[in-house]
């Protein structure tokens, strides 16, 4: 299924971003201008292309610009500069007027509510677009809701409001579908149905960017990666290629039973290990480089290795390595700031 | 779908889920008791206001009587369309229909039209009804021309406070501002516009509230176009032809335009940059 969607992804992009830029105006009042306001944090110089059946995960701590990207994405937040090209017509490329045309935008945070039914609330939105609703229930067949499209907001639960935000979404069939931290509040259940739906609209060919600050929930589901940290486009690919570039490629984690710290093992796989732990009687070490010697000699050496398996990468690594910051200082201005820009921008902060 | 037709169709959604609000069952026994009440207070053949004064017309009547439009509709247009935006914007809801496309001058526009029409089609029902009291008490009814003014005149002033509290709730941050600025703005130009025209008129060094004097009454009158609810009294002194305050047809029509135009061309640009 991945393999097929990469392959529909290596076709021309459906929409090119190229030097995007949003900064939000923070108020700034003085006594003779109350109403004053100054640029404070936004997204800037981001370059970034969608693919048709692609997923592309936009991942980034709390305040990296992630929300306001998908905005300016959806038509939502106007572009203060850069440009926007997409496929207007078959392989003619064009300059993008309306982006709203293009894009399905789910919200990070909808409280869907009142008494107003599911098919209601579709319909309302539906004539917004000024289309007819033809192919509702189609849709709410799509998203599960096809047996609550008579049920009031109120009476909804958290993951079939997360379902319907996605109907509102894919209302007039978007070729870009942004979804704003959709895992946010949903069971394990359900946040595996949502990334099922996922799949299948991206197998559909629909573009869809998945926005997150959790790197392990968009595993197997994304495509494509986008690093995001203070209002900036750290790094972007294919999920393989940035790992490969960024030296995050090729981790494992051991882990067993005993005594670690008295065995040998550690010594002689020396910059290989990353990390490890020892509890009481059980161990972990997460390594990287030629996994298959690392396990011999653990089981060499006698170790009761109990499991062997890759892992990927965290948030923090993922930054560090992009950055090329420790992971406390990366962790102290996620933390503090994160607001300021990484470059210096020529533009006066205290208008 | 054409243009006109999709902003009528979202604002009829807007005003069908303004008019089964609770709020709305909630102002109209005030309503009631401000529209016709008063018709029916101001209609008594034995009612005498102050300075001896009888009101012999229907028209007249109805005049006395827009003292509820002033004080009740004014506000129930205020209560009503306060969280017009700020409610969708804490919901999130704002987000999706800002992400729609829809331009948002006709979603300004929808917005406006929707909640205008929640407040005026009872507000309309029970002027109606004040007219049938009216004619009850004194056998009288207005002309096709008077009800025609009264109706427009009504609809206007409800528009502007409609415009007020939809460009309040698009400013403020949370609801508790947007009603605070839109009874604010009501509070004034009910209760405290006197105030300024006295404050005007003693400045100017005309004899404040002296009835007879025409540098007061001229001073009165003018001052008036500045304030919506005295353009909304002179429009209705048109049809009362033993009142004249010295406004000109046009001056009193141009402040109309502008009381209407001004709001919404405001409302429209705070759309245009609305973040959600």
């Amino acid at each position: 299924m991945r393999g097929v969607r990469l392959r529909m992804a290596m076709a021309d992009p459906l929409l090119v971003f190229t030097g995007v830029e949003h900064r939000h105006r923070l108020p700034a009042p003085k006594p003779w201008k109350p109403w004053a306001t100054r640029p404070g944090a936004g997204v800037h110089g981001v370059n970034i292309s969608l693919y048709a059946g692609c997923v592309l995960g936009l991942i980034g701590p709390n305040g990296a610009g992630k929300t306001t990207l998908l905005r300016m994405m959806a038509g939502v937040l106007p572009l203060q500069g850069g440009t926007v090209t997409g496929h207007v017509k078959p392989n003619t490329p064009g300059e993008v007027v309306d982006l709203r045309t293009w894009a399905g935008h789910m919200p990070e945070q909808v409280r869907w509510q009142g008494r107003t039914t599911v098919s209601q609330t579709l319909h309302q939105l539906n004539e917004m677009r000024g289309q007819n609703s033809q192919r509702l229930d189609q849709l709410l067949a799509l998203v599960g809701l096809h047996d609550r499209a008579d049920e009031p907001l109120d009476n909804l639960s958290q993951g079939m409001r997360q379902r319907l935000s996605i109907a509102a979404a894919l209302l007039g069939s978007p070729r870009v579908l942004l979804l704003d931290e959709p895992f946010n509040g949903l069971d394990p259940v359900a946040a595996e149905a949502f990334a099922g739906l996922v799949r299948r609209l991206a197998g559909k060919g629909v573009s869809v960017v998945i926005s997150s600050h959790m790197v392990t929930q968009l595993e197997g589901l994304i495509d494509r990666i986008a690093l995001m940290h203070r209002g900036q486009l750290l790094d972007e690919g294919p999920l393989g290629e940035v790992e490969r570039r960024l030296e995050l490629e090729g981790r494992y984690q051991l882990q067993g039973k005993g005594d670690l710290s008295s065995a040998k093992v550690l010594e002689e796989l020396g910059n290989d290990v990353l990390s490890w732990e020892q509890d009481d009687e059980t161990w972990s070490v997460v390594l990287r480089g030629d996994h298959h010697t690392a396990l011999k000699n653990s089981l060499d050496s006698g170790l009761d290795v109990t499991s062997w398996a890759p892992v990927r990468p965290n948030l923090v690594e993922w930054l560090c390595a992009a950055t090329g910051m420790s992971f406390d200082d990366i962790s102290l201005e996620v933390s503090s700031s994160a607001m300021l820009p990484l470059q210096a921008l020529e533009v006066s902060e205290d208008e | 779908m054409s243009d006109l037709r999709r902003v009528l169709k979202v604002a009829r959604r807007i005003r069908n889920d303004r008019l089964s609000n609770i709020r709305l069952k909630v102002m109209l026994p005030i309503l009631l008791l401000f529209l016709p009440g008063l018709a029916w207070g101001f209609s008594d053949p034995n009612i005498v206001l102050p300075g001896g004064h009888q009101p012999d017309t229907a028209m007249e009547v109805l005049f006395y009587a827009s003292l509820g439009v002033v004080f009740g509709a004014t506000m129930c247009a205020v209560l009503m369309a306060f969280d017009g935006v700020s409610k969708d914007r804490a919901s999130g809801m704002l987000e999706i229909q800002l992400a729609q496309p829809m331009p948002r001058t006709h979603q300004a526009a929808a917005l406006i039209i929707g909640h205008a029409q929640a407040i005026l089609l009872p507000v309309y029902a029970l002027l109606l009804l004040t007219v049938v009291v009216v004619n009850h008490r004194m056998d009288a009814w207005p002309s096709l021309t008077e009800m025609l003014v009264y109706a427009v005149s009504t609809g206007l002033i409800v528009l502007w406070y409609t415009l007020f509290a939809l460009l309040a709730s698009t400013t403020a941050r949370e609801q508790g501002t947007a009603i605070a600025f839109g009874v604010g703005v009501w509070f004034f130009f009910t209760f405290l516009w006197a105030l300024v025209t006295s404050m005007v008129a003693y400045a100017s060094g005309v004899a404040v509230g002296e009835a007879n004097d025409p540098a007061w009454v001229a001073l009165e009158g003018m001052l008036d176009l500045l304030s919506p609810n005295g353009v909304y009294h002179h429009l209705l002194e048109t049809q009362l032809p033993t009142v004249d305050r010295g406004v000109a047809a046009w001056q009193l029509w141009l402040a109309a335009l502008a009381w209407t135009a001004l709001p919404w061309w405001a409302l429209h640009r705070r759309m245009e940059r609305l973040v959600p």
